[in-house]
């Protein structure tokens, strides 16, 4: 009997393998930003999710039939010579079917549903005398309508990482900055985890 | 008189009709990950950094359709001249090196581990040659505590499908942003990952016009 329910565990953790574990994921993002230049000030930045095949998004997103849109707001916390911080950061990620995004009407861009809501945490933006700047920080996610497809140990530390550039033909009428880049888990989400047929044995001796 | 004003306006014409055109910005996106022989940082004069990246978004305008063809992105040959502590941050100015992008049915652009390897990056520079430049300039600029930070570079063009494809005088500029932070997926063996754009400017293009149209303009 003993021997039986071995063989069956073995083929369960076999099953379980992940198929494309190497797969890059991220969600890949191009938008416009309007920053205040004082303390205190208010920072946005509107921006469209594309899909980043050959990688994949880290949760399944339907491109052919809904448009993603993302949006962070924060408000400027600290301005030194090259670089900001930024203190109250969320960013929200929309999924809608309807009106398309559009930068003249930035409402455009947080209508649909939330699909993720996240807040961000050590968000600077490191702007050098020449060239682009970067922006980064981190992001946990706490709501919406997909956060359960994000495994709770999953959900926090994501990496956000954008080039920011003041001069990028990309830039549209009325907004400060272009920026491009992307949020990432720090490993890639699974549908299952791999385990070794130790670690297995190791819960049906508790 | 009227002869002389009318040659006159026609030598004009001719110089017009290389008259600038309205600007467009055609863009590849992408995402990859970097190394420099000995490391970054510290990053030492002479050390070559090498880039692989694979394209997910790129203008309708090129036709190349992302689900059935890759399209991946391969700098070398940037010499380091070493990084230089401007007070706050550092900067990194590059010399030589080259951006070759290829169009590739095949699909199997592989990072690996431990570059150089089997497969980069040589799954970053096969297929069809899409663009070649030749960078003119490149610089790195690492924040403050030297684990992210930007870069940018100007090409010129020199070879690939879509030179003179576009516009014929075009800019090409290749920027974004980079990481070597922990949290980001970075390969084992890997320096730093980026995420950026690759924008090719038509403003300073030249738009073809037939010698009607010019005459036209002065009927």
């Amino acid at each position: 009997m003993r021997k039986l329910l071995t063989g069956t565990l073995m083929a369960g953790v076999l099953v379980a393998l992940p198929l494309a574990a190497g797969a890059q994921q991220l969600f890949d993002f191009t938008g416009q930003a309007l920053i205040s230049n004082y303390v205190g000030g208010s920072a946005g930045m509107f921006g469209e999710v594309f899909d980043p095949a050959p990688a994949t998004t880290p949760i399944p997103l339907d491109f052919a039939h809904n448009q993603y849109t993302v949006v962070v707001l924060a408000t400027i916390a600290g301005i030194s010579p090259f670089s900001r911080s930024f203190s109250g950061g969320t960013i929200t990620i929309y999924e809608d079917a309807g009106t398309a995004a559009d930068y003249t009407n930035p409402a455009t861009f947080s209508d649909g549903t939330a699909i993720l809501l996240g807040n961000l945490k050590n968000f600077s933006q490191f702007l050098p005398p020449a060239g682009p700047g970067s922006v980064s920080g981190l992001v946990d996610w706490t709501g919406g309508s997909r956060l359960d497809d994000i495994a709770p140990g999953d959900q926090s530390d994501w990496a956000f990482l954008s080039g920011s550039s003041p001069d990028s033909g990309l830039l549209e009428p009325g907004y400060d900055e272009v920026w491009d880049g992307k949020v990432e888990p720090q490993e890639p989400i699974v549908a299952d985890e791999a385990s070794a047929f130790g670690s297995v044995k190791a819960l049906f001796r508790n | 008189m009227w002869k002389s004003v009318t040659v006159r306006l026609l030598a004009i014409g001719l110089v017009f009709c290389a008259a600038p055109v309205l600007g467009q910005v055609y863009t590849v996106d992408y995402y990859g990950f970097g190394w420099e022989t000995g490391g970054i940082l510290p990053s030492v004069m002479g050390d070559e950094l090498v880039i692989t990246c694979s394209a997910d978004n790129v203008d309708p305008a090129f036709g190349v359709d992302l689900g059935t063809a890759e399209l991946t992105l391969h700098i070398h040959d940037l010499i380091s001249a070493g990084q230089v502590d401007m007070g706050g941050y550092y900067a990194i100015n590059f010399t030589g090196g080259m951006m070759d992008v290829y169009e590739d049915q095949v699909m199997n652009a592989d990072w690996g581990t431990n570059p150089p390897n089997g497969v980069s990056p040589s799954t970053f520079a096969d297929g069809s040659l899409f663009f070649s430049g030749q960078f003119t300039s490149f610089t790195m600029y690492f924040d403050g505590s030297g684990s992210s930070g930007s870069f940018s570079g100007t090409l010129d063009g020199v070879g690939g499908s879509i030179i003179d494809q576009m516009c014929t005088s075009c800019v090409y500029t290749w920027g974004g942003a980079f990481t070597m932070g922990a949290s980001a997926q970075i390969p084992v063996g890997y320096d730093l990952q980026i995420d950026g754009v690759f924008e090719i400017d038509s403003a300073v293009d030249n738009e073809p016009t037939s010698w009607g149209s010019v005459k036209a303009l002065f009927h």
